[in-house]
């Protein structure tokens, strides 16, 4: 798993497939103030990143990957 | 190329060939709904199996063609003759890459844009005529246009430091590019990662997501439906970008970026009235040509202001400028501008300016994009016009004296009035023409020169940059027309439609010759019985030559005939072969089914099997090869039946636990030969002899007497099985012998070599066709008979004396071997006894039947010939001692004898 979903937390691990997404809903839908840490995360599937984006999500951490880091940041503003 | 393309390129001109067939039929029944089914089929085909190569252009052309299709199948759109039109360009557009691909392995990448227009054009004709019927809609989302302004781009997104370093790039050289990529909603379906891609972008300098529209609640979100926009700041050359996005380049848009547009100050906008004083001090020392005082001014001003400030952003834009472009005073005069008005620099008046643009190789990008796209038709008519005119005015420039002045002055004139009417000067035709008839009657091109000079078509001309009018002239390749001709068609019709892309390949152009054929069967065999009757007919040469000789007495004749002969029979030899050749076919046709039948019966055997196949392409003809499957199935599942053993068996016996069935092809002078190799168990000669005895397959006697080779193929008998129980794979008692009567009935052999505990190896020997048969032709009782040369063995002459007779049969010893001999009269009924020559010796033609060499008493021997075997027909048929018949060189026929059923 590339997600890892903790209490308040979904960690994710280097490349978050299309297939994680689902799983990422579900949990975002119940956990709707839940941190997302993005730090070791290298690729996210557009599918994770869209569903980050509509829950609104605001608190994540953001991936140590530069590159990553600015789109992230641009999707996510 | 490999052959899988090469099959792809045959095909698809089948289905060109086919589609414009049916497009042509279908102008005359538009309404038959069955032409239109085969016409969509064609295409979806087509389209199919472009997938399967890295065509992106062809596949989105057929794409496009395929659901235009389908609306109309479905009764959506109503089929028309633009529509016609449209296809039969799209397929010619197929048909010219299917060349280039032919010609070089791949077609360059200069056929990205023309793919996309021809889509385009043909997705606009489903869009238009879908709303005005309001049907379903195709296309919910717009597909994006191209080229929107430089001032709609969200550069402003850009942080700063990003766009500043694009700006030293661009003064670099490198062209700058914004990217929107609107990926297809369903693409996540289809593998996609838009999101890798766009990050994969070459020469990316920024990227940004934004979504298309609101976020619904998270409930009502479908995760699986792709939404986001990507916009990427790249500094890659264009056409880098453009193959990059080859795939998905209708769902692109590539608008270049001017590097001055970067220079966006943002900020605070508080300052104080202090920078006035700067700006007109800065403005002073900018017009005083002061740069690097200005230099120094601006950045200890820049220390002075708070970072955060819109000014000390404007500053520092001021500063890289400086640094960057030492020599330009417009860019820092217009910066200066700003910072009084506190807004973004304003660059239009900039744009008319001669001062070519910092990135110069961008503004070039700019003018091929519009070139390509259409969209911007007025500097690309500008252009033409320009060419056009400049080329009529080297023209007029001629000397004038040529016969032909006056219809190149005509011409001339007629370019010119449409580059006129082009630049919408209507009301100086009228003078055009009055120097075109003083041109005309004074037979000079001169007073159209001075018209043209005072013209408003003069300034038009003089305009355009000489490099401009070049670039021009370097159209897509698509449009490969002659430079001049190009120009003077734009000129004529400025307005000329989107769709009207050409690829030159009309029907009038003629046809590219197709590299194979297919030919019905029938066809080929009736070739094939033309070429036999051609070689029985040229054999009755040598009999008329015989004849002249031997009746008329012309020796000089006989000759001739004989010479023309052997040229004749050299030409029908060669057309014997080149028919053959048409029919041959590899004999991986039949082994290509059995990796996969191996691979299934050892599963299901729990047998471990490696099949390792030799020699797939020899070939032999076709009928050959199609008998041959059947034969082979039953052989290849024997083996690994009976003849490989379970892997336990197998390592408990010192061997690899995966059993190796080899089968080989291979040829050798006319025959083809094919070995299926086992290293299983082999066949235990005893078992077979048991086994064969308890199913009455050999008596008593038999058993006492037979070797062990003699037993093993015994397999072959009808009615032998040594499987105990009968499996759905063997063990019927019918597969061996089934084996055997097919490979004979095509005049094989078959030979089986098996040594008990090592494998066993199955040899069959082959015609390598068996159109042509060579026969021995005897005589008896007057009567002239053939036997296959296949069977004859040897021919001796055998004095009386050496026959013996045992009890009832006659024998004969030959070299210590022997041979039981037959009455050829006996065995086929006729009375009279044979016939003995004046040594009173007979003549025995000794024949293999089955194993057994048998000697036959005929009265005389003749020469061989080939024949065309006929097989006996209707009550003939029940004739089982005769294999067929034959015709003659003199015209009799020839009965030819099967020897198997004859002794």
């Amino acid at each position: 798993m590339a997600i890892a979903y903790k209490k308040s937390r979904a960690v994710f691990s280097e490349v978050a497939g299309a297939e994680e997404a689902e799983g990422l809903l579900e949990w975002l839908s119940k956990h709707p103030k839940g941190k997302i840490d993005l730090k070791e995360c290298s690729h996210l599937h557009p599918a994770n990143l869209q569903v980050l984006m509509a829950s609104g999500c605001a608190a994540y951490v953001a991936p140590s990957d530069p590159g990553l880091a600015a789109w992230v940041a641009s999707a996510l503003r | 190329m490999n052959p899988l393309l090469e099959q792809f390129l045959s095909e698809t001109r089948e289905s060109l060939q086919g589609i414009s067939e049916k497009l042509m039929q279908l102008e005359h029944e538009p309404e038959s709904s069955e032409l239109m089914t085969e016409l969509f089929r064609y295409v979806h085909t087509l389209k199919g199996n472009s997938g399967l190569f890295d065509f992106p252009e062809l596949t989105r052309v057929l794409h496009a063609g395929e659901d235009l299709m389908d609306a109309v199948r479905e009764g959506r759109l109503p089929y028309s003759l633009q529509m016609a039109d449209l296809l039969l360009d799209a397929m010619d557009f197929v048909g010219m890459l299917c060349d280039e691909v032919e010609k070089n392995g791949s077609y360059g990448d200069s056929y990205t844009d023309d793919s996309l227009r021809l889509a385009d054009v043909l997705r606009k004709l489903i869009g238009v005529t879908a709303e005005k019927k309001a049907a379903v809609d195709l296309e919910p989302r717009p597909a994006p246009t191209a080229g929107q302004p430089e001032a709609a781009l969200p550069l402003a997104d850009i942080p700063e430091q990003v766009r500043m370093r694009a700006y030293r790039g661009a003064a670099g050289g490198s062209p700058l590019h914004f990217l929107s990529y609107r990926p297809a909603q369903d693409c996540f379906f289809q593998g996609d990662d838009p999101f890798y891609q766009a990050r994969q972008t070459p020469g990316i300098l920024w990227g940004g997501i934004a979504a298309q529209q609101p976020w619904p609640k998270l409930s009502e979100l479908d995760a699986y439906s792709a939404v986001l926009d990507y916009q990427l700041l790249s500094e890659a050359p264009l056409q880098e970008l453009k193959e990059y996005y080859r795939y998905v380049a209708e769902q692109l848009e590539i608008t270049p970026v001017s590097p001055r547009s970067l220079i966006l100050p943002q900020g605070d906008p508080n300052g104080g009235p202090v920078y006035e004083d700067f700006v007109r001090d800065a403005q002073l020392l900018l017009t005083g040509g002061n740069f690097p005082g200005l230099e120094r001014a601006v950045r200890s001003m820049l220390e002075l202001s708070n970072p955060e400030l819109w000014l000390a952003s404007a500053l520092r834009w001021l500063v890289l400028v400086l640094e960057l472009e030492p020599e330009d005073a417009l860019t820092p005069g217009a910066i200066l501008d700003s910072l009084l008005s506190l807004s973004a620099p304003d660059w239009h008046p900039l744009k008319d300016a001669s001062l070519a643009p910092p990135g110069g190789a961008c503004g070039a990008a700019v003018q091929s994009g519009a070139a390509g796209k259409g969209a911007q038709p007025s500097s690309q008519v500008g252009g033409a016009i320009a060419a056009a005119i400049a080329a009529q005015r080297e023209i007029l420039s001629l000397p004038d004296d040529a016969p032909w002045l006056p219809g190149r002055l005509r011409a001339a004139a007629a370019s010119l009035q449409g580059c006129l009417l082009a630049l919408a000067c209507t009301d100086a035709i009228p003078g055009l023409q009055g120097a075109l008839d003083a041109a005309l009657a004074g037979l000079s091109a001169a007073s159209l020169l001075s018209w043209l000079k005072q013209s408003p078509l003069d300034a038009a001309g003089d305009d355009l940059p000489a490099a401009e009018l070049s670039a021009e002239v370097e159209h897509p390749p698509a449009q490969a027309q002659p430079a001049r001709q190009a120009a003077a068609g734009a000129a004529a019709q400025p307005a000329s439609a989107e769709g009207e892309v050409k690829f030159g390949r009309r029907a009038e152009d003629g046809f590219a010759a197709a590299k194979s054929i297919k030919v019905d069967q029938v066809k080929i065999d009736r070739l094939m019985n033309l070429i036999g009757e051609m070689i029985v007919a040229k054999n009755a040469l040598p009999y008329l030559a015989g004849r002249a000789e031997s009746v008329f007495g012309v020796r000089e004749l006989s000759r001739e005939i004989k010479a023309q002969y052997a040229v004749i029979n050299r030409i029908a030899e060669e057309m014997q072969d080149s028919i053959m050749q048409v029919r041959m076919m590899p004999v991986s046709f039949v082994f290509q089914r059995f990796p996969r039948l191996v691979r299934d019966t050892s599963n299901k055997l729990g047998k471990e099997v490696n099949l390792v196949l030799e020699g797939e392409d020899t070939e032999a003809d076709k009928n050959i090869i199609e008998s041959l499957g059947d034969p082979l199935m039953h052989i290849v599942r024997n083996s690994l039946d009976h003849g490989i053993e379970a892997p336990k068996v197998r390592v408990a016996a010192g061997k690899p636990a995966a059993g190796t069935l080899t089968i080989r092809a291979s040829q050798e002078s006319d025959r083809v030969f094919i070995e299926i190799h086992d290293d299983g168990k082999g066949i235990d000669p005893e078992v077979v002899k048991r086994k064969a005895y308890e199913k009455g397959v050999i008596d008593e006697e038999r058993l006492e007497r037979i070797t062990d080779q003699e037993a093993q193929n015994l397999v072959f008998a009808a009615g032998f099985s040594t499987a105990e129980t009968v499996s759905d794979l063997s063990g019927r008692g019918v597969g061996m012998d089934v084996v055997r009567t097919a490979i004979e009935r095509v005049n094989g052999t078959l030979q089986l070599e098996s040594t008990k505990g090592k494998g066993t190896c199955i040899r069959i020997s082959l015609p390598l066709s068996m159109a042509v048969t060579n026969v021995m032709i005897v005589e008896s009782q007057g009567q002239l008979f053939g036997v296959p040369m296949d069977a004859v063995v040897e021919t001796v002459r055998v004095p009386r004396s050496a026959i013996r007779t045992i009890k009832r049969s006659m024998a004969t010893l030959l070299r210590g071997r022997i041979v039981p001999l037959k009455s050829l009269n006996a065995l086929l009924g006729l009375a009279d006894p044979q016939k003995a020559n004046a040594e009173d010796e007979l003549a025995v033609l000794v024949v293999s039947v089955g194993d057994e060499s048998v000697g036959i008493l005929v009265d005389d021997f003749h020469e061989t010939v080939e024949i065309i075997l006929k097989p006996m027909a209707g009550v003939l048929s029940g004739l089982a001692a005769y294999s067929g018949s034959a015709l003659l060189g003199d015209g009799s026929v020839l009965m030819v004898l099967n020897m198997k059923e004859v002794v």
